[in-house]
Formats: C-alpha cells, structure tokens, sequence
C-alpha cells in the first residue's frame, strides 16, 4: 500500500512539475484501461506512470494522462476520442476488443497520433503491439510441464474464458506442445473464466474423476485456486501443476514446496510500451520493425520464467510487497533504446 | 419556458410543462454537461468531437429508445444488449460469406433488423404470451441470445467490408452520415410518437387492468412493444458495427444497464404509463458526457470508476427531486 502511495505521490508531484517546466521535449501520453476488475491492471497503470515520471532524469517531461474503468466497447472508442479532442501525443490502450478499434485508431491516426496497444494484439494496421505473446507464454509453460513428467503422464487443462483471443492462442500453445511428446495424454480440458473459485472447483471435479492425473496445466488467476485444491486432497507430492506470479501464491509455492512453474505475464508491459512510445515520438527508428504475430503490427517482449530454481530469488524481491503484487518486469529506457538504431 | 420554472416552488404552468415535457430536468443537465465539458476541455465542443460524441452513443441513444418502448408498458428487457450482440454477429457473417457490395450491405442490415424483430417477439412471447415476470425472463432469453451469438461468431473478430463503416464514418454533401441518421432516426420518433401502438402501451403500462376492461388487446399490445423494441436494438447494433468495424459476441452485454439507466435519466417512469424517448435520448448523452467530463476534470485514474457512479446517481436525484417537486 505504501509503495502505492509513494507511485501516486511521485507522479502527481512529476505532473506539477510538467506544469512548470518549459521543456524543450515534452510529451503528453493516454493511458486507457477499459477493465479494472483485478489488482494487475491496477499495478500496471502505476508502473507505466512510474516509467513516465523516470524519463525526467533524461530530460524528456513525460506526461501521462489516464482513463481506467469499466467500460463497453464504445465507451472505450470513447476513451481514444477523449484523448485526441486533448490532443496526446500518443495513446498506449490495453484493449477491450481486437478488432473494433480499427476505425477510431485510423482517426488517431490521422490526428497524428501514435497509437500502441498492450497486453491484448489488435487488428487495426494503424497501431502496434508492445507486449508479450500469449502463444508462447503457454508454449513455455507446457515444456516445462512436460519436461518435468520426463514425457510421460496425464494431464488436465484448466483453461480462461472460451473465446476471448488471448485464451484461444494460449490453449493452441499449449496443445501445440503437448502434441510433440507421445507420452503425454491431455485427459480433459475444462473453462473455469480465470475466477480463482471456479478454479477450485474445477480443480477438485478434475482430482474426483481423474484420480491418476500427473500434471495440471492451469492458467494464471485460477491457479492458486487449483493448488488449493491439490492441497486439500493430499497430491502435493503428486502432481506438477503450473503456477502464478502474485506474491501470495509464490509464498504459498515456497512455504509447501510444490512442483510448478509459472511464466510470466508481467504487468511492466504498459511500462515497456511507455518507453517503446516516447522513443518513438523522439523519432528514433526500430531495428526491427513491428511485423510479428497474426496481424503483422506486433513487437514481442521477453517472457521471464519461474520455476523451482528460482522461486526462492523471485520471494526475496517480492518480500515486503503486498499480496496482490505480481512480480513483474519491464523493458528500461536503456532496454528500449537497444531495440532502436 | 425559464429555467426557474423547474425549481422548487414551480407554477401551475411549470408543472403542465413537465407532464408534457418529462424530459425537461434532463435536458438542463445536458445542458449543464456540454457546457462543464467545455469549460474544462474546450476541444471537446469541437466539430470533430461532437460528430465522434454522436457516433459513439448513437447506438446507447437507440438502445435506450428501444428500452423505453417496452417500459412505457411498464416491461423491462434485459436481453436488449444480448440481441444487439446477436445482430452484430449475424450482419458480420452474413457480409463474411456473401461478399460486401453495397446490395448486399443493405440486404444483411434489413435481415439484421428482422433477426432484432424475431428475438423482440421470442421476448414478447414468453413475457406477454406466458406470463412470466419480464426482468427475470428477459434475464434468461438474454443468455440464449448471447449463446447464440457465440455460436454465429465464437471469438470477436471478423472485420465488416469497407462500405459498411466507411459509410457510417463518412460524409455525403458535406453531411456526416451519423448526423443524418440521427436527423431520421429523430423524424421516425416524432412520427411514432403520434401512432395508436406508442399510446396503447402507455395506457397498458398506466393501468393494464384498466386497458383490458376497456377492451385493449393488452397481451398483443406488449407483445408488440417487445418487437418494437427488437427492431431498435438492432439498428443499435447496426451503429455498433459501423463504429467497431467487426462482430463481437459479447459487445452489448455491458449496455444493458446503460440502456436502464438512460431510460429512468430521460424522466420515464419504470412504472410504465409516463415518459417520452427524446429523454431516454439525451439520457443516454447525459452518461458519455459524464464519462467524458470525469475524466477532463483530470480525476485520478482510481477513482473515475467511482466518481462516474456518484454523478451518474446525482444526475437520477436532480431529475427525479426536481419531477417530484413539480408535480406535487
């Protein structure tokens, strides 16, 4: 709480100081977040404006300016309208929808106005996507599954919710993997909405109607809930299950030894868009031009791994934070300013 | 017609007004908006940002227009999102696999319309034809119509033909499209505000013993209203895909309330019998104005879920305190 504290008091007192400061750079950035149901979009919007605040040792006033709630789709078109009647210099969106944004970013566009999605890839050609891939991310965590089983074993899924794109790609990931081991069976596969109690529940179904399953493939936000559950029934020692990144599951993790590896999908990655942005605004041409994933807009982000080997590290630099923290991770001004010429 | 007159303390004359204009409280805290959001960002009364203002509720207005049909009878349709979803995701596919020329375009908005129409007498049926209580049925139908869309479309995408959005983004002589739309669509009330239906629901929503000793039809007339209602959520959910420029299953969902909400801000009463749609029109204006206007004012990000609550409960009391004290 009082990191988040400090986070708000530092940007507020970086705002008044852009007020004064006659820079000869300074640029105005449109944070909009169109879901606030969980601590991680929270914690990504106070580290994207901690980035912001960090480039005034460079010099460069970053201001941002953010529109975070619950919104529909077109209340969301609405935060982008909002930002180009102010007239940002860019927008960094985590988006609601892929697709629907395509003609308001083409405005933008035209308003001159650099549009960056994070965390979600959209459609539109007129923007880019800073963020991790989701495909990978459940590739890497599904080697490590099989790798732990030595190939051999069977295996549940316990998946986010059905359509949503990013669930779509994580579960082609992980299936793409799962395929290339002839000893690995995917038993079931079921849809818990990534509730940390449906988890549970789906959790304890799997364990009554499987009762030899070896690992547990679970995506973030329902695995603490599926632990609980291995715990409750007695198959620590068991099973391997995939894990989480907030501080207490990773405490929960060390305290009772359990066999997991959790990749992360680290809330930094506004962070990383922030600094990939005001690069961009300085002029500053990619080395390697955002051209990846299905819509051939997207710049891929690295995607740290916890396992047993390292647990132990990631607790000691979570110690002290609140339970909610996840551990996280983002592309510096130095990181960033390597991926330009 | 002053503005005094609205306050505490109203005449004879204010309170005739307000029976015949229930939207009028509403209109001054538009009013009040448009001018607060100008106060703090001038740009937002640019041309530019009314016409993307009007695009991006024109399909809330509509929604909120087709919800006060079936609440003048004293109904309630929770579905309302769920069919525009299903519209949006239908017109989608049906320009996925025959081609987008503007023929066909305009063929796919008309079986839009009639897809909204359908679910509005599904919806009328089961509320109407067998009785059951209309918020928790509408509750019901509004999850079949979404497991319906997520089967027409199982994951948000698709993008809409060019003509499509291009269309609705764009200009003809010199007139942005969605301006005239509204002109229409505002015509279209005024005529439907003088048909026999719009007064039979009313009088069903007053007093529907009354209507039916009387002779009215009553089962048919709110069975009607539902179908009404249909055909307006789905010429939403034509604005939506032409703002979105692609299907997505669970679009709608969240507008549902919004569409409530907008209904009761315009001076309709949810009892039924007493209201007009112009105030569910600018009710739906009054919540992306607020929206907008919380975020101008510069609140901090944490707190704009909550302050957006708190205005939007202020702008019910002012309507429904100022109504109060005119009426009695």
């Amino acid at each position: 709480m009082r990191t988040l504290a400090k986070i708000t008091l530092a940007s507020v007192s970086a705002l008044t100081i852009t007020a004064f400061a006659a820079q000869a750079e300074d640029y105005k950035i449109g944070l909009s977040n169109g879901w606030v149901g969980s601590e991680w979009r929270t914690q990504m919007i106070d580290e994207a404006k901690a980035a912001a605040e960090a480039w005034g040792e460079k010099g460069v006033e970053v201001e941002v300016v953010v529109q975070s709630a619950n919104v529909d789709v077109p209340g969301q078109i609405a935060h982008v309208r909002n930002f180009i009647s102010q007239g940002v210099d860019a927008i960094i969106i985590n988006p609601n929808s892929p697709t629907a944004f395509d003609p308001v970013f083409a405005q933008a566009k035209e308003a001159g106005i650099l549009v960056i999605s994070t965390d979600a890839e959209v459609s539109s050609p007129d923007a880019i996507y800073v963020g991790i891939d989701q495909k990978t991310w459940a590739m890497e965590s599904a080697k490590w599954l099989a790798e732990t089983l030595e190939g051999e074993g069977k295996v549940v899924a316990i998946n986010g919710v059905s359509g949503h794109p990013a669930n779509e790609m994580r579960v082609s990931g992980y299936r793409e993997v799962f395929e290339g081991y002839d000893g690995i069976e995917i038993v079931n596969e079921v849809n818990a909405n990534w509730d940390q109690a449906q988890g549970q529940q789906a959790m304890q179904n799997l364990l009554a109607t499987y009762p030899d399953i070896d690992g547990v493939w679970v995506q973030d936000g329902m695995a603490a809930g599926a632990w609980r559950s291995i715990m409750d029934a007695g198959k620590v020692e068991d099973i391997a299950a995939t894990g989480e990144i907030r501080k207490d599951f990773i405490d929960l993790w060390v305290e009772n030894d359990f066999t997991s590896g959790a990749s992360v999908n680290p809330p930094g990655v506004m962070a990383s868009a922030l600094n990939v942005a005001v690069l961009m605004l300085q002029g500053k041409e990619l080395k390697e031009a955002a051209d990846k994933g299905q819509y051939g807009n997207a710049m891929y982000l690295p995607i740290p791994f916890i396992d047993g080997d390292n647990v132990e590290d990631v607790a000691g630099e979570l110690d002290g934070k609140p339970g909610y923290y996840s551990f996280t991770s983002a592309l510096s001004i130095e990181d960033a300013e390597a991926l330009f010429n | 017609m002053t503005q005094a007159s609205f306050f505490p303390g109203g005449s004879q004359a204010a309170r005739g007004l307000l029976a015949r204009f229930p939207f009028m409280p509403a209109l001054l805290i538009l009013i009040a908006l448009i001018v607060l959001n100008g106060v703090f960002e001038p740009n937002s009364l640019s041309y530019r940002a009314i016409r993307g203002l009007v695009s991006t509720y024109l399909a809330l207005m509509l929604l909120a227009v087709a919800q006060t049909y079936v609440v003048y009878a004293a109904d309630i349709d929770l579905s309302i999102g769920a069919i525009l979803s299903l519209v949006n995701v239908s017109v989608i596919v049906l320009l996925d696999i025959f081609g987008g020329s503007p023929a066909m375009v305009l063929l796919a908005c008309v079986a839009g319309v009639g897809i909204g129409a359908l679910c509005g007498l599904v919806n009328g049926l089961v509320v109407a034809g067998l009785r059951l209580q209309a918020i928790v049925a509408t509750f019901a139908t509004s999850i079949l119509f979404t497991g319906l869309a997520l089967y027409v479309l199982p994951v948000a995408g698709t993008p809409a033909p060019a003509a499509f959005w291009r269309t609705y983004g764009g200009s003809f002589f010199g007139v942005p499209f969605v301006f005239a739309a509204a002109v229409v669509t505002a015509i279209v009330l005024y005529l439907l505000a003088r048909a026999r239906l719009i007064t039979q629901l009313l009088a069903v929503g007053d007093d529907a013993q009354a209507a039916f000793q009387s002779g009215l039809p009553v089962t048919a007339i709110r069975i009607k209203g539902y179908v009404l209602c249909g055909v307006f959520a789905a010429l939403a959910a034509l604005c939506v895909t032409g703002d979105t420029a692609s299907g997505d299953p669970l679009v709608g969902g969240k507008m549902v309330l919004n569409s409530v909400a907008a209904v009761v801000l315009g001076g309709t009463a949810l009892s039924g019998g007493f209201g007009s749609v112009v105030g569910s029109v600018i009710g739906a204006l009054i919540i992306g104005l607020i929206s907008s206007l919380v975020f101008f004012v510069g609140t901090p990000s944490e707190w704009q879920n909550l302050v957006q609550g708190l205005a939007i409960l202020i702008a019910l009391m002012v309507g429904v305190l100022v109504g109060r004290k005119d009426k009695s």
